[in-house]
């Protein structure tokens, strides 16, 4: 661990901009159709209660980052296994984000350019920025939050200027039904991008005021679902059901319908900046715990020397991944959300869960005292 | 990482304790002989001819010869002449029988009329009095010396600045002289918690350096850092107050200022009474202020002068255009080669008509003609100042004209690159304008390799960069980041003067944050029978 | 001396990726020819005949700046393929320069092309590349070639398409007569099955076989010109019927496009006696279901003045203007329901009523998505109810006429 601390105010614009990150670029439950917004909104619930989970854990190991308390929760050998699983996953995660952001670039603008050299150069400024900590990243995320709100306010500003909303695009709201969509959500977009909260498990001792986390991690998931929803709805308002679920990134289409005053046109680096902004945070965040984990299960004194090699394994990672933009999003659809999202984000936490109450119950009787001074200090 | 660090440079300052005992244990004492201790002046300073020697002779039975040494030009002439040399000569105590032994003391309890009189016994500390102005009497027999504080000379008066030029405010400006600008700080702030401290930097020119902070409202810790880093300073000389600014700062690589300097005194005063710390350098007009923030930047004394929707408005202003003379030719290089989407029509047409013949791609072209920019800037700023009126003739056709003309550049990309150089002058701060030219050039890069993704690239490093900076431990970036909300009021826009109630917060020390009482927000009068901004009605009398 | 090594690193490793990658996607403003509109034709043999307009900057900028103008500002290039990329391809081949689309802010579609292609497979091409604008407009050409239409000079504004463009946008606000369409909204409207596109139509006037000679340009009367003729109505991305003066103006009436428009009356006697101009106006439309079947129920609401008068009449008089504001709305009612009825008779929901009956009655839509152009829609119930204000009646209470005839008197 470093020895840093965040406060509260930026603890909540890290889960923020990181869970807006790239699921605001595509469509997100677009199954759902116009009921796309009520079932971001269902998974923000399902987020915050899989929360709860990450919290109880948080609530044994207040001063403990993920890798380190699965080691005292599993013990030694088995906990380094199941941790490095982890690096594993938050790795294969940004590598996942990586290529999904540098698709998106090739795609829309830059066609020729070859996807290692867009990957590389971004991953050279998340490595630069990892291996100045946690402190700078969050006080980055504070800027940048600022930056991506006047962006969210223009863009709502020249949509509406543009006269582009037709709320009957939103009807009839539940095009399918309540069931499929409760099942949409808690099998799908809990998971994405709700449910990769865990990796603030990395995070969340940095907190300079721990007793405050429950409040804090709750707005900020409440926030960015309400934010994700609302962007989707307006997607569906402008564009209509069916371009939308046509379109790669929505809001790239919404954005390049805009037409205000002759001039104000072909907004597409308004989509560049705010792409850049949510995946530059979100695959930071990813490599900076990746590095951290790795330094915490391998004993590295100096982290910070490993974001070179953790940052050049996730741009390897993220190149042969898929060999196509389909392949990559049918296995993000598909297997991920089922075999990978699953067991990490639920039921490996949830065991663990489990087996830290056990044990710490034991604990209780034997150091009574000990532990209530722990859990006072949580509680208030 | 941090600690390894420290070590080093806790074993480097053991070194040079160890080093600085050496140096104390060879000081010479002074001589009881007059012409010896003549002799090892004239030695150690060359026989230099500025420095003169004043023989005279006092006392009767036997007649003792005293030396007055003193270095020309660095005197206050009148003072040595009237209070010094004459009631020396003339002054009836010194005509009667003294014993030698006693001198010293006569001389300076009854004959010197001069406000700081001192007794010294060692040459090191006597050539530092010596070379910085004061007079140095030598009584034959006695291997002690008298030192008479007669600093003066000719010295720049006081002037208005050069830099940080303001409509309204002081038109004092900082001299070379760190007396006087200590002084000129005195004259403003009447209060005895300004206090100051001094010592001597730089083994061969022993500059005079001062720290000046108000007691109880700058933070102990700033206070003691500075003084560290000051004392950790072994160089051979400070010539400039860049010197120090560049040996205490808190990161080296980096292009951007984190302290600040300034001419202006009431700057100084604005500065300390926010907690910040002054550093005076002897020699230099420019007074050195930590910890400084990005913002601060962006500020001049005159947004405080004037009214606050005014100040604010201005300072918004300042926002744009740096960011203006950061991207301005970035955006162009990247618009017209990558990203001609997003030019409307009818302007892409006439810039595509301009470049028709221009041989160059657009990177490059911009390059060309920043470099001709900064090649003029700098000549301009170097040459004689008779010659500069050919120069901005000869650099306005140049460019302006000819190299239109000639189809070499576009017309388009001259009005792009003036309005960056104007945009670049009109940041209050200079050193901040130097980073941001600095900046722009690698931005003008990223835009001409891979247009906006490179410069949103290069925006994001700059971010990053300038969040994980820090002056004095104190975070660069607030209060934007770490966000305080308190702080903002002070930032990109100034809140009503009214409201200034409390100091930065992590600047200030922290128990002292209230700066000014309440309901100091101006009031019409309750007479006028208008309606008071607390909702109470006056008695409607006009009369 | 480590910190500094791998700052080194960092540095060329930088500058190593970005001027290796640099050069790909980089186009100088003078390696590029922009493309300004694009018209599809088809030939004898069935392929698609592409007609690429070309701006050339120095001619368009140099006749801003004052000279110029003996150069035409567009060059044309033509390609035959059997895909719009191929033509785009083939095109390539006999210019210079990398056609840039993003700025081809018209698509010219031939009649014939509309008519037995269809425009579907055409629109794929365009809505797929991240170079063409979302934005960019569609229009018919009426009776002419898209070529022709393409290649016509043009004197006010030098660049042919923008002229166009220009000229749908005031006919749609002016008269209601044309409507300016986006590819993006044509696309939806394609793929909605309750809702068909409409698409304006545009022919060439006058000496048609001078519209790309630099003189037609050089004459005060302009011998051949681009003019809006009525609007296009599509069914399953075909092009089966034109609707022309009165017929648009109707449909844009329930469509709710109307911005300002001219509606003028009989009175007295007289025709054309009475001209109203919309200033306000609102259409609303809400399906009911009445006996498991759906009725569309049109509300107008239009405000607006007076502005010609041609035979006496008191306009200071409420009463008056009561009589008038009736017989406007019975006209407007007219209107209205011929469009509708039209609309019906063509099988196509141009109206999207179909889209307003899914999003108020999903059940219902679902069981007759199917077969709601061909059985349901047109013979749909529909009520039109219209109310119009006049607001003001211009400087004049009274036409100069009533005074004139007393005088005769």
């Amino acid at each position: 661990m470093e020895k840093a601390k965040i406060s509260g105010y930026q603890l909540f614009v890290l889960i923020f901009l990181f869970e807006m990150g790239s699921a605001l670029l595509v469509p997100l439950a677009g199954e759902a159709k116009q009921g796309a917004w009520l079932v971001i909104l269902i998974a923000t619930i399902g987020g915050i209660l899989l929360f709860f989970v990450y919290y109880g854990l948080f609530r044994y190991y207040p001063n403990q980052i993920l890798t380190e308390f699965i080691r005292s929760i599993l013990g030694n050998f088995f906990g380094k296994i199941v941790a490095f699983l982890y690096i594993l996953y938050f790795m294969y995660l940004a590598a996942r984000v990586l290529r999904d952001f540098g698709e998106t670039l090739l795609t829309f603008a830059y066609p020729h350019v070859p996807l290692f050299f867009a990957n590389a150069a971004f991953m050279l400024v998340v490595i630069y920025t990892v291996r100045k900590g946690v402190e700078v990243l969050a006080r980055t995320g504070e800027l940048f939050f600022v930056l991506e709100n006047v962006l969210f306010m223009t863009f709502i500003l020249l949509i509406i200027v543009s006269g582009m909303i037709h709320m009957n695009n939103l009807k009839p709201v539940l095009e399918i039904n309540a069931v499929e969509m409760g099942k949409m959500a808690f099998t799908k977009t809990i998971f994405f991008p709700f449910g990769e909260l865990i990796v603030f498990l990395m995070i969340f001792p940095y907190l300079n005021e721990p007793q405050r986390l429950k409040k804090i991690a709750i707005a900020g998931l409440a926030t960015s679902g309400i934010f994700l929803s609302f962007t989707m709805a307006m997607n569906i308002a402008v564009l209509g059901v069916d371009l939308t679920l046509r379109s790669q990134y929505p809001l790239l289409t919404l954005i390049q319908s805009i037409e205000v005053a002759g001039f104000l046109e072909r907004l597409d680096v308004y989509f560049l900046l705010k792409l850049m902004i949510g995946g530059f945070i979100k695959i930071t965040v990813f490599t900076y715990v990746a590095v951290m984990g790795t330094a915490n299960v391998f004993n590295v004194k100096q982290s910070s020397r490993l974001a070179y090699p953790v940052g050049i394994v996730i741009l390897l990672v993220s190149i042969v991944i898929a060999s196509s933009y389909s392949e990559h999003i049918h296995e993000g659809l598909g297997a991920v959300p089922m075999f990978i999202h699953l067991p990490f984000q639920v039921i490996i936490p949830l065991l663990l869960l489990i087996i830290a109450f056990f044990k710490n119950r034991k604990k209780t009787s034997k150091h009574q005292r000990h532990n209530t001074d722990l859990k006072g200090g949580v509680d208030k | 990482m941090v600690s390894f660090f420290k070590q080093k440079r806790q074993g480097k300052q053991q070194d040079r304790k160890k080093e600085e005992e050496k140096q104390s244990k060879t000081t010479d004492y002074i001589e009881s002989s007059l012409s010896d201790n003549m002799e090892i002046v004239k030695r150690k300073t060359g026989n230099s001819p500025d420095i003169i020697f004043r023989t005279v002779k006092i006392s009767q039975n036997p007649e003792i010869n005293t030396t007055i040494v003193y270095v020309q030009g660095l005197i206050d002439n009148p003072s040595v002449t009237d209070f010094l040399i004459e009631s020396m000569m003339k002054n009836p105590h010194l005509s009667e029988k003294i014993l030698p032994q006693k001198a010293l003391d006569i001389i300076s309890e009854d004959v010197v009329s001069l406000g700081g009189v001192e007794t010294v016994n060692d040459w090191e500390k006597l050539f530092l009095m010596l070379l910085s102005g004061d007079s140095i009497i030598f009584v034959d027999g006695i291997n002690k010396a008298l030192v008479a504080s007669t600093k003066g000379g000719d010295r720049r008066s006081i002037q208005e600045p050069s830099t940080h030029l303001t409509v309204r405010g002081s038109r004092e400006g900082f001299t070379e002289s760190i007396e006087t600008n200590i002084a000129m700080l005195r004259r403003i702030i009447n209060t005895p918690d300004l206090w100051i401290e001094s010592m001597k930097i730089g083994t061969v020119t022993k500059t005079d350096v001062s720290i000046m902070y108000i007691n109880g409202i700058a933070k102990k810790e700033i206070i003691e850092e500075i003084k560290k880093r000051l004392q950790r300073i072994n160089i051979d000389s400070i010539l400039e107050s860049g010197y120090i600014e560049q040996l205490i700062e808190d990161q080296v690589m980096t292009p951007f200022p984190t302290m600040n300097h300034t001419e202006r005194p009431d700057m100084v005063a604005g500065n300390l009474l926010e907690g910040r710390i002054a550093v005076f350098v002897n020699g230099t007009p420019f007074v050195l202020l930590a910890p400084a923030l990005f913002v601060q930047f962006f500020q001049s004394v005159e947004d405080y002068y004037n009214r606050f929707d005014i100040a604010s408005a201005t300072r918004f202003l300042r926002i744009i255009v740096f960011i203006i003379s950061i991207v301005g030719p970035a955006l162009y290089v990247a618009a017209t080669t990558f990203h001609q989407e997003m030019i409307p029509t009818k302007l892409l047409v006439i810039v595509a008509a301009q470049r028709e013949t221009v041989p160059l791609p657009a990177v490059i072209e911009a390059l060309l003609m920043e470099i001709t920019f900064e090649i003029l800037r700098e000549a301009s700023l170097r040459m004689p100042k008779a010659v500069g009126g050919t120069m901005s003739i000869v650099g306005a056709l140049v460019i302006g004209q000819a190299a239109v003309q000639a189809g070499i550049v576009s017309p388009a990309m001259v009005i792009i690159v003036s309005i960056t150089a104007i945009a670049s002058f009109a940041t209050p701060s200079y050193s901040i304008a130097i980073s941001a030219r600095l900046v722009r050039f690698a931005f003008i890069i990223c835009a001409g390799v891979i247009g906006f993704y490179g410069m949103i690239l290069a925006f994001i490093v700059l971010v990053v960069h300038l969040c994980s900076l820090r002056s004095f431990g104190v975070p660069y970036m607030s209060p934007l980041a770490p966000l305080n909300p308190q702080g903002l009021g002070d930032t990109f826009f100034r809140r009503p003067m009214w409201a200034f109630k409390e100091r930065p917060k992590l600047i200030s020390s922290k128990g002292n944050l209230k700066r000014e009482g309440e309901n100091q927000r101006p009031l019409p009068p309750e007479s006028r029978g208008m309606k008071t901004s607390d909702g109470r009605k006056g008695d409607g009398n006009e009369s | 001396m480590e910190m500094n090594h791998k700052k080194l690193v960092l540095l060329l490793m930088l500058i190593g990726t970005t001027f290796t990658t640099g050069c790909w996607d980089k186009t100088e403003l003078n390696e590029m020819s922009i493309v300004s509109a694009v018209g599809i034709d088809k030939n004898k043999d069935g392929k698609l005949v592409g007609t690429f307009q070309i701006i050339n900057p120095v001619n368009v900028a140099g006749s801003l700046q004052g000279g110029g103008g003996t150069n035409p500002p567009i060059s044309i290039y033509r390609a035959t393929g059997d895909n719009v990329l191929q033509l785009d391809s083939i095109a390539s081949a006999k210019i210079s320069r990398d056609m840039y689309f993003a700025h081809a802010n018209l698509v010219v579609i031939g009649e014939d092309v509309a008519k037995d292609i269809g425009i579907n497979s055409i629109l794929d091409a365009f809505e797929r590349s991240p170079e063409f604008r979302a934005t960019t407009r569609l229009v018919i050409a009426r009776g002419v070639k898209a070529k022709d239409l393409v290649e016509t000079l043009t004197a006010i504004d030098k660049v042919s398409a923008e002229k166009v463009i220009k000229t749908i946008e005031s006919t749609e606000k002016q008269q209601g007569g044309s409507i300016s369409i986006n590819l993006q909204e044509v696309i939806k409207n394609l793929v909605s099955s309750g809702k068909e596109p409409l698409i304006s139509g545009f022919t060439v006037r006058g000496d048609t076989g001078k519209e790309n000679k630099m003189e037609n340009t050089q004459s005060s009367s302009i011998a051949a010109n681009p003019n809006a003729v009525g609007i296009g109505v599509f069914k399953d991305g075909k092009l089966i019927d034109w609707l022309d003066g009165k017929q648009a103006v109707g449909t844009m009436w329930v469509l709710d496009r109307i911005v300002n428009t001219n509606v003028t009356i009989d009175w007295g006697g007289k025709k054309g006696a009475v001209t109203y101009q919309v200033l306000r106006q609102k259409t609303n439309i809400k399906p009911r279901m009445k006996n498991g079947k759906p009725k569309m129920y049109i509300t107008v609401r239009a405000e607006g003045d007076i502005r010609e008068v041609n035979v006496p009449l008191d306009l200071a008089s409420p009463h008056e203007l009561i009589d008038i504001e009736k017989e406007l709305a019975k006209n407007l009612k007219k209107e209205m329901e011929e469009a509708i009825a039209i609309a019906q008779n063509n099988k196509s929901d141009v109206f999207g009523f179909g889209e307003l009956i899914h999003e108020s009655h999903p059940e219902y839509w679902k069981k007759h998505e199917k077969d709601w152009d061909d059985v349901t829609f047109p013979k749909l119930e529909t009520e039109v109810k219209v109310e119009t204000f006049i607001r003001r009646s211009g400087l004049r209470n009274k036409p100069f006429l009533s005074d004139i005839k007393k005088g005769d008197q």
